[in-house]
């Protein structure tokens, strides 16, 4: 508490006024607009969470009765099984495609800076724009996915149409969409391993995937546990790309909990009920946080950084 | 390297841009073929004779010119402003000590850790008791609130690098601590005020939610939710539909290719991480 803020406050006093320490008048603004956005926010969704509502309007007090509700809901559960399906296939098939593209890109390529370009291109992408991308490219009837599947098997599936199919298509998409970010961050991990590691295990005779296993592996660990943090959290909340590409069907096949926040609000407009469940996201987003932070903490070796 | 080794690094290399590149490729090919190429089947990859009849009619007889005025204008009003509050917290967090100093930094990390769509009912509330509902100025409100916690972790590792020596020196000097921020920090930061506002607007260009949530008519309307609207509509055709896609995308792959030389460097990476 220091010599700074008393100097600050001591700077050129205006006129007819006692002066704020200039730390305080350079946050205040910030917090400001954060608490009122962000903050306020979260205590006026526990507090509709608590009433019976209609559109906008809270009619009476109800306790926790839309939280048993949800309790009771079937849809809750298999939204909530959705959400899991959808996290973990991502999660498997996006964790290996990031490391693999992360390494290649690592590597000596021709044209590399090309390369990188262009292998990071989808991460500038909306979650909108990569439904309506993929929305064409699976089209039923122009489509080149179906037209190849067609030439391979002899039938011309519909797939976003179909509830396994839909889900499937969805991870995919969903994995192309992100992969991009985990590839940067690997890469950015990759590239800090010291060349000379890679040479003496080489000379000692380790090969291709032992010097992965031994050298790059440890090394890039804490990154990639970060990665997956990311995530899992990214999957579990998404709500746009599942509905701009899907909307949640067929038959609520693609429904997350996320996305049924968004239809229990703003399609039912049952938003006390709407509240309570985006709440319950909220909470197992802070879980999970803190479960990683308490994982990581120990794999972290600076610290302050 | 062996030249079977080698050939195979080419083919996987290959292979990655395909995958990487290709829906949007096959989107622009779509947007510049002709109406009745574009559901051919089998589909075919080249355009017969190749037009921007797609695009003149997304420009001149859809509402899509409305959206990008809308998204500029809220895009770059939010930035701006998010910036401007963000470089002076993250300052003051940056060179100061102060009681409370910790718990208020979680605080705003914790605050970028909820998620949007737990918060949008309450939102949508607020914007109606406020009468900024189907406003640009509710939208930029929000955006700007959700930017700042990213930004001032960003700008905090910025003005962390910047040398103390030089503030003292500057300070001797008689240079007092607010002409001393906008004189001398500010301008040292300028990379780090650059890519944080290249993250800031990709984040606001990009964000569906906002717009479908806190905004009714169409005039209104932020571009990811008038493409939605596009393929909502009964009898999508798919060659406008791709054409204000790609329209969509030009703010933000213009945006990728001034980030690129960070990207390349793999320096992204802090920022990314937020």
């Amino acid at each position: 508490m220091s010599t700074m803020v008393a100097f600050a406050s001591a700077d050129s006093a205006p006129p007819g006024g006692a002066r704020l320490p200039l730390p305080v008048v350079f946050l205040a603004p910030a917090v400001a607009i954060v608490f009122l956005v962000s903050i306020y926010p979260v205590f006026d969704a526990l507090g509709l969470s608590l009433f019976r509502t209609r559109y906008a309007e809270k009619l009476e007090f109800v306790g926790l009765a839309n939280y048993v509700a949800l309790w009771n809901d079937p849809a809750t559960w298999s939204a909530a099984v959705h959400s899991l399906v959808y996290a973990a296939a991502s999660l498997a098939l996006a964790i290996p495609l990031s490391l693999g593209l992360a390494l290649l890109l690592d590597a000596k390529l021709p044209m590399r800076s090309t390369v990188r370009t262009f292998v990071i291109l989808p991460w500038v992408m909306s979650q909108t724009v990569v439904a309506l991308l993929w929305a064409w490219i699976l089209n039923a009837d122009f489509g080149p996915v179906v037209w190849a599947i067609h030439q391979t098997t002899g039938s011309r599936p519909a797939m976003l149409a179909s509830p396994i199919g839909a889900m499937v298509a969805l991870v995919v998409v969903n994995v192309w969409a992100s992969y991009p970010q985990a590839t940067l961050l690997l890469l950015a991990a990759v590239q800090t391993i010291p060349k000379e590691l890679h040479e003496s295990a080489h000379v000692d005779g380790a090969n291709a995937f032992q010097r992965f296993r031994y050298v790059t592996f440890p090394q890039i660990k804490p990154t990639l546990a970060v990665v997956l943090i990311q995530l899992t959290l990214l999957y579990f909340n998404m709500v746009t790309l599942i509905f701009t590409l899907t909307g949640g069907g067929p038959l609520a096949s693609t429904e997350t909990l996320a996305v049924r926040v968004l239809k229990v609000s703003f399609e039912d407009w049952n938003i006390g009920r709407g509240a309570a469940l985006g709440l319950v996201i909220t909470v197992v987003n802070f879980a999970f946080s803190a479960f990683y932070v308490r994982v990581l903490k120990p794999s972290d070796p600076g610290g302050a950084s | 390297m062996t030249p079977g080794r080698n050939a195979a690094m080419i083919g996987l290399t290959l292979a990655a841009c395909v995958f990487a590149a290709g829906p949007l490729v096959w989107g622009l090919l779509t947007s510049i073929k002709p109406a009745t190429q574009v559901v051919a089947y089998p589909p075919q990859l080249l355009p017969t004779s190749p037009s921007l009849e797609h695009y003149a009619t997304v420009w001149q007889q859809s509402n899509f010119p409305v959206y990008f005025r809308n998204s500029l204008i809220v895009t770059a009003v939010s930035v701006a402003t998010s910036l401007a509050l963000a470089v002076h917290a993250a300052y003051a967090l940056a060179r100061f000590d102060f009681r409370g100093k910790s718990a208020l930094m979680f605080a705003i990390l914790a605050t970028s850790m909820i998620p949007g769509i737990a918060i949008l009912v309450p939102l949508y509330n607020l914007s109606v008791k406020t009468g900024l509902y189907n406003s640009l100025a509710g939208m930029v409100i929000v955006y700007t609130a959700w930017n700042v916690p990213l930004l001032v972790w960003l700008l905090k590792g910025f003005f962390e690098k910047v040398p103390r020596e030089l503030e003292e020196a500057a300070q001797i000097d008689g240079c007092g601590p607010f002409r001393l921020f906008y004189l001398i920090v500010l301008p040292i930061a300028r990379p780090g005020l650059l890519a944080g506002a290249i993250m800031a607007m990709m984040a606001v260009w990009n964000d569906f939610l906002i717009g479908y949530t806190l905004a009714v008519s169409d005039q209104k309307r932020l571009v990811p939710y008038g493409l939605y609207a596009f393929i909502s509509n009964i009898g999508i055709d798919w060659g406008q539909l791709m054409a204000a896609t790609v329209l969509a995308l030009i703010p933000v792959i213009f945006a990728f290719l001034i980030m690129q030389k960070w990207l390349v460097q793999g320096l992204m990476a802090g920022a990314v991480k937020g």
